[in-house]
């Protein structure tokens, strides 16, 4: 029984880090890892929200008629994310405005609802937010890692704290929408490959 | 119970609850969002006009009802005399959405010392150059005895090319406040004497 909770509690981390493993969430990923910061808040928003929905959802699982699933998920959903857009503007409103309409797309966030209907409509409540909890986690290290790298190589600083000496000519392009792809693209096919030498099989879902 | 009441009712109630913490949770956070939304949308027009930090004249704040409504002026002291005065409106006749500016009034010298773009939706490139330094300090040192105007209209302000219509309407608010000013001083006064 224990085990089944450390398992779900480290399956995000790696077995089924987003968006790595699990192909979802990508809008975000690519949109707004301009930075390592604004990564890190988009993932700790979208942690924050596939948690609390994980449990709501789990613990109302037997209540929600099937046929009306999707609609009660998204309500629940989509309270969460305002409140999560209440709570940035009152506490970090800069990174509210630099994330700007992308708070309110978490609703549409492939991850939300696919945990919600993937994991939390047959689980447990508190196992469902662990698997939330994980899963958020990881988006946000994966979302940190990709702003890092755009950051890092496309304007020479890591946190807003220039980290590379002022010789170097930061690739501009890596900060714009197309070193997005590029950036992913790479991250994607090193973890694959790396996955492939430890003779891993590809985990979907 | 049939399948469809259920249905209804259950997400109905899931609805009336979601509504509920939503609620809740707007009315307890709106004075944290109020503050934030001062510091960080007027106070760099704030740090401005009056040439110090936004921490110090944020507070300085009072709100004098108008017939259009209530309308908020910030206030710095010089001694016992309130010296300046920055005083927020909304453009008239704007291009897209409410264009709210914010007037700087140095009663001492009756001058304006200048007009800052708070908050607005105007044309990127065109209107949208409001925020720019080159237009606003044309403000700076107009007296405030008469009204402003943009050249086309007999006045002294350069319009931004291309964008006219939020120009008027830039100089247009500010007559506003002078009008508002100059009907309201003495009661302006008395409510920052009396905090």
């Amino acid at each position: 029984m224990a085990n089944t909770y450390i398992d779900t509690l480290t399956a995000g981390l790696w077995k089924r880090i987003p968006p790595f493993r699990l192909v979802l969430g990508l809008c975000p990923a690519l949109a707004v890892t301009m930075s390592a910061e604004n990564g890190l808040g988009m993932g700790l928003a979208t942690a924050f929200v596939v948690t609390l929905s994980n449990g709501a959802i789990s613990a109302l699982r037997n209540v929600i008629p099937s046929k009306v699933r999707i609609a009660a998920y998204i309500v629940i959903i989509a309270t969460l994310v305002s409140i999560v857009e209440i709570l940035m503007k009152a506490f970090f409103f800069q990174l509210s405005q630099q994330l700007g309409i992308y708070i309110p797309l978490i609703v549409v966030n492939c991850i939300v609802l696919g945990r919600a209907e993937g994991f939390a409509a047959k689980n447990p409540p508190l196992l469902s937010m662990i698997d939330g909890f994980s899963i958020g986690i990881g988006y946000a290290l994966s979302l940190t890692l990709v702003g890092s790298l755009r950051e890092i190589f496309g304007a020479g600083t890591w946190f807003g704290i220039a980290v590379l000496p002022a010789s170097f000519e930061p690739m501009t392009f890596l900060v714009s929408a197309p070193g997005a792809f590029v950036t992913l693209g790479i991250l994607l096919a090193v973890q694959n490959l790396f996955s492939r030498w430890r003779g891993e099989k590809f985990i979907q879902g | 119970m049939s399948e469809i009441t259920r249905m209804v009712v259950v997400l109905s109630l899931i609805a009336g609850v979601c509504s509920a913490a939503l609620t809740s949770a707007n009315y307890l956070l709106e004075p944290y969002v109020n503050k934030q939304t001062d510091f960080f949308v007027r106070g760099p027009a704030l740090e401005r006009l009056f040439g110090k930090p936004a921490e110090e004249v944020l507070g300085n704040k009072v709100v004098v009802a108008d017939e259009n409504g209530e309308v908020p002026i910030f206030f710095m002291k010089d001694g016992d005399t309130v010296s300046r005065l920055a005083v927020e409106t909304i453009g008239p006749g704007s291009y897209g959405g409410n264009l709210v500016i914010m007037v700087g009034i140095d009663l001492v010298d009756a001058k304006l010392t200048g007009m800052e773009a708070v908050s607005h939706s105007e044309t990127p490139g065109l209107g949208a150059r409001i925020e720019e330094d080159a237009f606003r300090r044309q403000w700076r040192g107009l007296p405030i005895d008469q009204p402003v105007a943009i050249t086309t209209d007999g006045g002294v302000i350069d319009a931004i090319s291309g964008a006219s219509t939020t120009s008027r309407a830039a100089a247009a608010g500010t007559n506003v406040v002078l009008d508002f000013v100059r009907d309201k001083e003495d009661e302006i006064i008395k409510q920052i004497q009396a905090l």
